[in-house]
């Protein structure tokens, strides 16, 4: 630090003795020069990494991703990072390096990053993915309007405010080899801490690209709703409400029975794994 | 009108063309990234870390305790890039009956760069990919992996050395996360510092 300061006093005393003319060439050549360049010279610079500068390996953790442990000893209390974290430009090893060299002046300040405990959240693996139904296919409906920060909206006819016949669905990417398309629509928020179905349909032809507006194609197989009725009825208590229209493209046929029971067609569909398509609408009553 | 006035004119024309070029220069110039008021030489890796950071989409939102990024950052021409190359995600949870079986940040690295947007410094991070596992038989989205992928922006504020995405932040950049169709919502505050040559130095994007 006292180098540094013996440093700018050298170079601040010609700096007074120079005349105007001085000092305005070597502005116009500063000016010329900060257009010339900046790149960075890969080659030039450690490779080392963020979980390495946290202590190392040993993590626990299979990826890349910084040891939140090893970095522990930095202090998940942010106010012991600076210990830790006060390389005063020195690289990670312990060696100084040439950013560490032009960058060494200036104060240092305590860790921010606040670091978690434990291990991330883990990947999927290989046979959850191979079980998993994968969001795939493209559901959308025509008549939703978009509502900024939030879900399309569902018009008031396709609720028990209005008309209450479903609205006009179309979906595309249903994958080759699917024998049945399954449609549940459910609400998001569980009633009474259950899954509430509005509308279940089963038997609906893989060829099948839309249902239109309050009409179910031939072959068709409608379930109970939790209403208790066989057909589709939105209808939130109060408030909003977000729905959740799901198609499954199922790889073998259940093709349940008339008025089947929607929770025990659901745990059939999972079973039966495959693709889906989501779309979620909202509709708030009195808006 | 005299030669030598001509030439006078001609002279002041072409300094106040030197000059407004290198204003315009200035003015659109991309901001960089600096380390105690000085623009990063070479490369160096950042590390951020927001609390209770969401994602919000199908009607809930997917909040995680703690998300945890890694940036190798430098300077590309005076512009400020970057790569993230990890992201893990800690305490994962829903705000709905869906739980998170999996979640995983995948298909590093995510290029990244510094955008002045009037006035404001943004992070752009691109190819954002995110997978998502729900769980929870009351859960409308149970056994369902759900792939959430785009263009994030966050904002930059030098002052408290954060990125803070948000609607605004994407509305302002204009970039969007999607899932399907459906777009997507993430929010975040994310405390950024080196890790590297510049540990405990004041970070800044200008």
């Amino acid at each position: 630090m006292a180098q540094r300061r013996i440093d700018q006093r050298l170079l601040a005393g010609p700096a007074k003795r120079t005349g105007a003319g001085v000092i305005l060439a070597l502005v116009l050549a500063a000016l010329a020069l900060s257009g010339c360049g900046g790149g960075s010279d890969d080659s030039s610079n450690p490779t080392t990494t963020a979980a390495d500068a946290a202590g190392g390996p040993g993590s626990g953790s299979s990826s890349s991703a910084p040891d939140a442990k090893a970095q522990g000893s930095g202090g998940k209390d942010s106010t012991s990072g600076s210990k830790s974290r006060g390389g005063g430009g020195s690289s990670p090893d312990g060696s100084s390096g040439p950013q560490g060299r032009g960058s060494s002046q200036g104060q240092k300040h305590a860790s921010k990053v606040h670091v978690p405990e434990g291990a991330p959240e883990p990947g999927i693996t290989p046979k959850q993915r191979e079980e998993a139904t994968v969001a795939s296919m493209l559901l959308e409906s025509p008549a939703a309007t978009a509502s900024p920060g939030g879900p399309p909206s569902l018009p008031g006819a396709y609720t028990c405010d209005g008309k209450g016949s479903p609205p006009p669905l179309r979906w595309r990417g249903v994958p080759q080899g699917t024998e049945e398309l399954v449609l549940f629509t459910m609400n998001v928020q569980p009633i009474e801490g259950k899954l509430f179905f509005d509308w279940a349909v089963a038997g609906l032809s893989p060829d099948l690209t839309e249902i239109q507006e309050g009409r179910l194609p031939r072959g068709s197989i409608v379930g109970l709703n939790s209403f208790g009725q066989a057909g589709y009825r939105v209808c939130p208590a109060s408030g909003a409400e977000t729905y959740m229209f799901a198609v499954y493209a199922l790889p073998r046929k259940l093709s349940p029975a008339a008025g089947f029971d929607p929770t025990q067609l659901r745990k059939e569909v999972l079973d039966a794994s495959g693709n889906v398509g989501l779309l979620a609408l909202s509709y708030a009553r009195g808006q | 009108m005299t030669r030598k006035s001509i030439g006078v004119i001609g002279l002041l024309a072409l300094v106040a063309l030197m000059l407004s070029t290198a204003f315009a220069s200035s003015a659109s110039a991309a901001p960089a990234w600096k380390f105690n008021g000085k623009a990063l030489e070479g490369e160096e890796t950042i590390l951020g870390a927001a609390e209770n950071s969401g994602l919000t989409m199908w009607g809930f939102t997917t909040s995680c305790e703690n998300f945890l990024y890694e940036v190798k950052i430098k300077n590309e021409a005076g512009t400020g890039k970057g790569n993230i190359v990890s992201l893990p995600l800690f305490n994962c949870y829903t705000n709905s009956t869906c739980t998170v079986e999996a979640i995983e940040a995948e298909a590093f690295p995510w290029p990244s760069e510094l955008k002045t947007i009037s006035s404001s410094n943004y992070l752009i991070v691109k190819n954002v990919n995110v997978w998502v596992l729900y769980g929870g038989w009351f859960c409308p989205l149970w056994g369902v992996w759900t792939h959430v992928t785009g263009t994030a922006g966050g904002l930059i504020d030098n002052a408290t050395e954060t990125a803070t995405f948000s609607s605004s932040s994407f509305s302002a950049t204009g970039t969007e996360l999607k899932s399907l169709g459906e777009s997507v919502e993430w929010n975040g505050k994310f405390p950024t510092e080196a890790f590297q040559w510049h540990r405990g130095e004041s970070i800044s994007a200008s």
